[in-house]
């Protein structure tokens, strides 16, 4: 199968989940014997391919920022005032590359990530008269509490031109179909997680500030829905029992300079780490050392961040509105408005060992059964579910 | 009987520092009084005066019977209506709903039976029969009720003990002079306690017609047909038609000529035994295993009870009636079940009846708890 994909996070270039979906999935799907040329803005990295069957085609030069960002003042500055022109120059070079692409390369089908990918997607559809697959890693609705009409548009639009959409879980299906799609055009398919990435590494001397605390984990980006104010929160509330432990928060974000404040204001900076944004490599040593991990994501559409912690042989505590929340019972499930339970559930895991070691024993083995493998084949059988009902409709 | 949500902070909950929802447990009660005790005492009541020949035995805990008599009086006058009858046997076993044979000590598993037969004798004839908690049986238990003087005892009847026996018989238990075991015909059981209302099952609906054909082309003395009493009302709603079956089973056996209803104590005083047992392991009823992982499999399971067990020292020496009793409430089999963390079918089963959300949190709570309770009995 011959497959456009259209996407604009490709490792290293990554912010987030999407970017390690792309590049696991597509690696997958070439495993699969499938070829891929996947689109995307030039990232100033110079990507070359990691999978045989994969080609990186980079269209534009602009560098999308696809979240929300504080400027330097710390004053919300919104998407940036340059986004809508970015995006739109990286659909008409899109649509120009695939189309010059697709001269020597007849695609059996398009498929397109998030909004930013859409328009073109569409449009391509349209030229090539193949059918289009149009993934939601995420909509507006949980980016943002203040979502922009514009991206809500452009979200709308394509879920009404897709001839199928995925979902990367139930709860970001049901967002989908707040935008307006029909519900049988939904198909969820989850993440999965590399397991032998996570549970293979190998810790080195990890620094100075390990000292036989115990650590408590938040990773990811710094932003409201990600729920990093909830942790300091709950982070005040374990210290009052258990005041030596350590609060790590890896990520880099427009709450950095608040989360800092916060932290001094609640007394309890000593016991809180903030790494910025760590590379993968860090990344897996990081769940390594930790004792618990924390996600408490007030919107999260999936986050494998959660599978990764758990392949680390980590105890997780989830928040109850995540995706990965539908897929695993090796978990401990908590409201991320409530920072008591929250509390309550991380003192529990740094005070019983029986309760960690039962967590991490069943972790590793659910977490192997969210191979991207499974991801792939599941996403593949959309593409032919889309492609046979276009034949038969033809 | 459930237990408050409690935190490691004081601050936290509504429990206001109380081990058991009070609450909670008296919803519970009432809405299964209202669905299936008083519903199904008063048939069963019926058909007592209706078919001379009819005949049912009952297990309680002390514990239920304590909570009727707090939440629903009316419940314990029709069991005491039933007792009065004559034809109605209330079984052995231990006054708490407990794990307490699982103890090293066995002076504890003792101390229950006695407090239970001493709860039942208020209102009926105790019985020469036992059933251990969630059935649980071996060797050594069956030798142990013998020596306090039971003349039978209750077993699941597992093809690893019976080989190519019939669960059919009474049987005696290897080390035991003359103890009997009655053991449970478990396909028979389920058929009306698990599958009665199951469209999947090949043999739904089931009739009170077809159920007493069955049980009359069975060979052997006797079967030991047991389920949990919600089984009628709770389990199986009433628009399933399970008391409609119940309702017409006497009729329908009493059509059979080789058949008859008996209570335990008459089996094991008219029927003499057909061969020996040998259970050196423990078994029960509970999930596919049927033995005691259901409540002990994990190491969250064994921790919780080894702590609890290990408070049992310190309980009895402080020499309080209010810690003991909290105590022995701790000790409740469903404590452990809700922290199972099997994977197949049966942890549906666990995840069904369970009020926590998962494993972990069942397990975090009633630690909460009992690490407040070790800080209490440090006080006194």
């Amino acid at each position: 199968m011959r497959i456009a994909m259209l996407g604009w996070e490709f490792p290293p270039f990554i912010s987030g989940g999407l970017g390690v979906h792309c590049f696991e999935l597509t690696k997958a799907l070439c495993e699969k014997g499938a070829q891929i040329d996947f689109f995307m803005p030039v990232s100033g990295k110079k990507i070359s391919s990691p999978h045989k069957g994969l080609r990186i085609v980079e269209v534009a030069k602009t560098v999308l920022k696809p979240y929300m960002f504080f400027s330097k003042t710390g004053k919300r500055a919104g998407y940036g005032k340059n986004l809508v022109n970015a995006v739109k120059e990286y659909w008409s070079h899109c649509i120009s590359s695939v189309l010059a692409y697709s001269q020597e390369n007849r695609y059996d089908i398009i498929h397109a990530h998030d909004w930013l990918a859409s328009r073109a997607g569409i449009e391509l559809k349209q030229k090539l008269s193949i059918p289009l697959v149009q993934t939601f890693h995420s909509t507006e609705f949980d980016r943002t509490s203040w979502p922009w009409q514009y991206i809500l548009d452009i979200e709308r639009s394509a879920t009404e031109n897709a001839d199928l959409i995925i979902a990367v879980s139930k709860r970001t299906g049901d967002q989908v179909e707040r935008l307006g799609a029909q519900k049988q055009r939904i198909r969820v398919v989850y993440n999965g997680v590399d397991r032998e990435k996570f549970s293979s590494s190998q810790v080195e001397k990890l620094g100075s500030f390990r000292k036989k605390r115990k650590i408590v984990l938040f990773l990811g980006r710094l932003t409201e829905q990600k729920g990093p104010v909830q942790f300091l929160h709950a982070a005040k509330r374990v210290l009052a029992k258990e005041p030596d432990t350590l609060f790590v928060i890896a990520g880099k974000g427009e709450l950095l300079p608040l989360l800092i404040n916060m932290s001094l204001g609640m007394g309890i900076s000593k016991n809180v780490r903030f790494l910025g944004y760590i590379p993968d490599e860090e990344q897996r040593k990081i769940y390594k050392v930790a004792d618990v991990y924390v996600m408490p994501s007030t919107s999260e559409p999936f986050g494998i961040t959660a599978l990764e912690a758990m392949s680390s042989g980590v105890p997780v505590i989830i928040s109850k509105t995540s995706g990965v929340a539908e897929i695993v019972k090796s978990a401990i499930k908590v409201d991320f408005w409530d920072i008591n339970s929250m509390a309550d559930k991380i003192l529990a895991l740094l005070k019983y060992r029986p309760l960690a070691k039962t967590m991490a024993g069943m972790s590793l083995g659910e977490a192997g059964k969210w191979t991207w493998e499974r991801t792939a084949a599941e996403t593949l059988k959309v593409y032919e579910e889309a492609i046979n009902s276009r034949k038969s409709n033809n | 009987m459930r237990l408050s949500l409690f935190s490691m902070f004081s601050d936290n909950g509504d429990s206001g520092g109380a081990y058991f929802d009070k609450d909670l447990n008296s919803k519970i009660m009432q809405k299964v009084a209202e669905k299936c005790y008083i519903p199904a005492n008063q048939l069963m009541l019926e058909l007592l005066e209706n078919h001379p020949d009819f005949k049912i035995s009952y297990s309680l805990t002390g514990v239920f019977i304590e909570q009727c008599k707090q939440f629903a009086p009316q419940v314990l006058e029709s069991f005491a209506s039933l007792a009065k009858t004559g034809k109605v046997e209330f079984l052995s076993e231990t006054y708490y709903h407990s794990l307490s044979y699982l103890f090293s000590d066995k002076d504890e598993f003792l101390e229950q039976i006695k407090l239970h037969s001493k709860e039942i004798s208020s209102f009926a004839k105790p019985s020469k029969v036992f059933r251990n908690t969630e059935a649980m049986f071996s060797n050594d238990i069956a030798y142990l009720v013998e020596r306090l003087g039971y003349e039978g005892i209750l077993a699941e009847g597992l093809e690893h003990i019976l080989g190519w026996r019939s669960p059919n018989y009474l049987y005696t238990v290897n080390g035991c002079e003359k103890i009997k075991a009655l053991l449970r015909h478990f396909k028979l059981s389920d058929d009306i306690g698990y599958r009665f209302s199951a469209k999947w099952w090949n043999e739904h609906p089931l009739t009170a017609d077809k159920y007493a054909r069955w049980l009359s082309t069975l060979q052997g003395d006797c079967v030991n047909i047991f389920m949990d009493y919600e089984t009628f009302g709770e389990h199986h709603w009433k628009d399933t038609g399970i008391f409609e079956f119940l309702r017409h089973l006497p009729t329908e056996v009493e059509k059979h000529k080789d058949l008859r209803f008996a209570t335990p104590t008459e089996l094991v005083k008219n029927i003499g035994p057909r061969d020996d047992i040998d259970v050196p392991n423990l078994t029960s009823w509970a999930d596919m295993e049927r033995d005691t992982s259901a409540w002990l499999g994990n190491e969250m399971q064994k921790n919780a009870f080894s702590e609890l067990e290990a408070l049992g020292e310190k309980v009895k020496e402080a020499k309080h009636d209010g810690l003991m009793r909290t105590w022995r409430m701790l000790g409740n089999s469903d404590h452990f079940y809700y922290m199972c963390t099997k994977s197949l079918s049966d942890q549906d089963v666990h995840n069904y009846f369970s009020p926590y959300d998962s494993p972990f949190d069942a397990y975090i709570n009633y630690m909460n708890i009992l690490n407040d309770f070790r800080e209490k009995i440090g006080k006194v």
